[in-house]
């Protein structure tokens, strides 16, 4: 009985004081992220439009990048994001072949830059599909 | 006589439902949840398939919650986080003003005004697509709950205010349970009215809360949304939260199975339900019609004739045209209804006699919508938790993007079909049952008829390609590259 008691006193203390404990818990640090990318970034065709398209990034010529990923997503939770992986040209230019941009609307594509140190580059841009 | 199945009586569930701490064990998880996902939403990568607050919000609270309410019931009232802000609500008590809640507002159209806001505002402000709004919003929930239920007697804004709680009331008229009582005669001898006021167990025997609020004693409060246990016959305001069960002391109220198509075809619901119904309809169809290109065309054709390229305007034109539309025609469909049943009866008791064939098409027309943005992206809850959690700083390793998508998507539209058609039967049925009850079965052929005509409308919208848009015009293209 005294321990159904115990449970009970408990329950109701957890109830009264669990949001503003659970609300201070939250606030925590965010890691650090990747650092800004500065590339200049376009899409053939243009305007874009629901096909298959090429990606073509120009990062800046003293960065050192060894790896380059693209993602797109659109703005609605739950739609799958699209995936590729850049290819470097002989002008420094990376470019991603037939970049799956799969339906209409507003687009946010991610492009991801590893230097040969490992650090990693971000940078977002948006566009619009009609 | 029917075959009464309570599933109080089942095993786990019943012992576990009476249990006073099941409301906070079912609450719990879900405020878990909804704190990660206001964490996430104001301090995440503000794009939204990738964060926890626009991924819980606008895909799996959704999906859930009509797949909860076709299955079994209005789960989400009963598991509401909101209401664990009861402990801070009762301190705020003791030191403001208690108001009673204005006569004036004792019915839904205040709620229906709340939603066509709330709509208005999830379109020209893309809620779906921003975590920092959907953060906010989720924000101003628990504020709002607080605060309505500081001021006001507790339930008020679960009742009167909620547009989300007032969705589920209305979407789980369609739920195959419902709150009842074993045996009427108990009730009809009962002095307390427990489920409604509430127990305190003293010592010279049960008394109700609502009477004795300073006798020492356990307590069970009774039903905030203030619903008499015999007296229910519709899911409508109950919250499933099983005070009622816990607080009667005669173990005489039951959480029966049911067919749904008695409460539509057989209640009366006031005016003010029915209008939230009918509105949920066109409010629905508005939802997933401003997802495809014939929107955007339509809003482009509008700008010029209107010559404006005020977006707020435009939509809110196109708000109150579609339902102001449906609205008016709803009455003229009712009334002529009524009028082949040979009964001499304005509009408003028209549509409260035909209306209530639109809660299963309601419920159709979000179930619909809801389950393909559920199931395309279901899985994606695992990887944005993930991502939620590693900003907290825990390891909870690589998150798997691609884990978006797991159902075929040439199931999606034949799914959604299955589901308006369902909707479109219980609509038939609910159209003819009260056509029957008024006499003449053929009164219904209009109702039918106009029904059938939306769904049919509906089926279009969901068969054409989506267009996930934030602006309602034409933005134009940026000349070159991005930057």
């Amino acid at each position: 009985m005294r321990l159904m008691e115990r449970g009970a006193k408990l329950m109701r203390m957890l109830r009264r004081w669990l949001l503003p404990l659970l609300v201070l818990a939250l606030v925590a640090c965010k890691p650090p992220g990747a650092e800004p990318l500065d590339a200049e970034v376009s899409i053939e065709p243009w305007p874009p439009q629901v096909r298959k398209s090429l990606i073509v990034v120009r990062v800046p010529p003293d960065l050192d990048v060894v790896e380059l990923k693209v993602v797109g997503d659109m703005t609605h939770a739950g739609m799958i994001p699209v995936h590729g992986e850049g290819e470097r040209q002989e002008d420094g230019t990376w470019v991603v072949r037939d970049f799956d941009i799969n339906m209409r609307g507003d687009w946010i594509l991610t492009i991801t830059a590893k230097d040969r140190e490992g650090k990693t580059y971000e940078k977002e841009v948006r566009f619009t599909v009609r | 006589m029917r075959t009464r199945i309570d599933l109080l009586r089942w095993p786990l569930i019943g012992p576990f439902l009476r249990w006073r701490y099941s409301r906070f064990v079912l609450q719990l998880p879900l405020l878990l949840l909804a704190l990660l996902a206001i964490y996430d939403g104001f301090v995440g990568r503000q794009l939204a398939p990738k964060n926890l607050a626009t991924v819980s919000v606008w895909l799996h609270y959704r999906g859930l919650l009509v797949l909860a309410i076709a299955l079994v019931g209005n789960l989400f009232c009963s598991a509401c986080p909101l209401m664990l802000t009861r402990g801070l609500t009762e301190r705020l008590r003791k030191v403001v003003p208690q108001l009673t809640w204005p006569l004036a507002l004792r019915n839904k159209y205040l709620v229906i005004a709340i939603t066509l806001v709330y709509l208005f505002a999830y379109e020209y402000f893309d809620l779906w697509a921003s975590p920092w709004l959907t953060a906010w919003l989720m924000v101003g929930y628990f504020g709002a709950a607080l605060l309505v239920d500081a001021f006001f007697p507790a339930g008020t804004f679960c009742k009167y205010v909620c547009p989300l709680g007032n969705f589920n009331f209305t979407l789980s008229t369609v739920s195959p349970t419902q709150i009842s009582v074993r045996d009427r005669q108990v009730c009809l001898d009962c002095e307390g009215h427990y489920c409604v006021n509430g127990r305190v167990d003293t010592p010279e025997g049960p008394r109700p809360l609502a009477f004795h609020a300073e006798a020492e004693g356990t307590r069970y409060p009774g039903c905030e949304t203030r619903l008499y246990a015999p007296e229910i016959k519709s899911n409508f305001d109950c919250t499933l939260c099983f005070n009622c069960v816990r607080a009667c002391p005669y173990d005489n109220v039951t959480w029966e199975a049911r067919n749904p198509a008695r409460e539509w075809a057989g209640v009366r619901y006031r005016i003010d339900y029915v209008w939230l119904g009918v509105l949920l309809f066109f409010a629905g169809f508005m939802n997933a019609f401003a997802m495809i290109p014939a929107y955007y065309t339509l809003a482009e054709r509008a700008s010029e004739l209107l010559h404006t390229r005020n977006e707020a305007l435009l939509l809110a034109l196109a708000f109150a045209v579609w339902v102001g539309l449906g609205a008016g025609l709803t009455v003229l469909v009712a009334r002529w209804a009524s009028r082949l049943a040979g009964v001499a009866e304005g509009g408003l008791a028209a549509v409260r006699r035909w209306g209530p064939a639109f809660f299963p098409l309601a419920f159709a027309m979000w179930a619909g919508h809801y389950a393909y943005h559920f199931l395309t992206g279901w899985a994606s809850i695992v990887p944005v938790t993930q991502q939620a959690l590693a900003n907290l700083g825990l390891p909870v390793g690589e998150p798997n993007w691609q884990l978006a998508a797991l159902v075929p998507e040439n199931l999606l539209y034949p799914l959604q079909v299955f589901i308006l058609y369902l909707g479109l039967m219980g609509s038939a049925y609910t159209a003819f049952a009260r056509a029957r009850g008024a006499g003449r079965g053929v009164a219904a052929l209009p109702v039918f008829l106009y029904i059938a005509i939306l769904v049919v409308l509906t089926l279009w919208v969901l068969a054409q390609p989506m267009e996930m848009r934030g602006t309602l015009l034409d933005p134009g293209s940026q000349p070159g590259g991005l930057k």
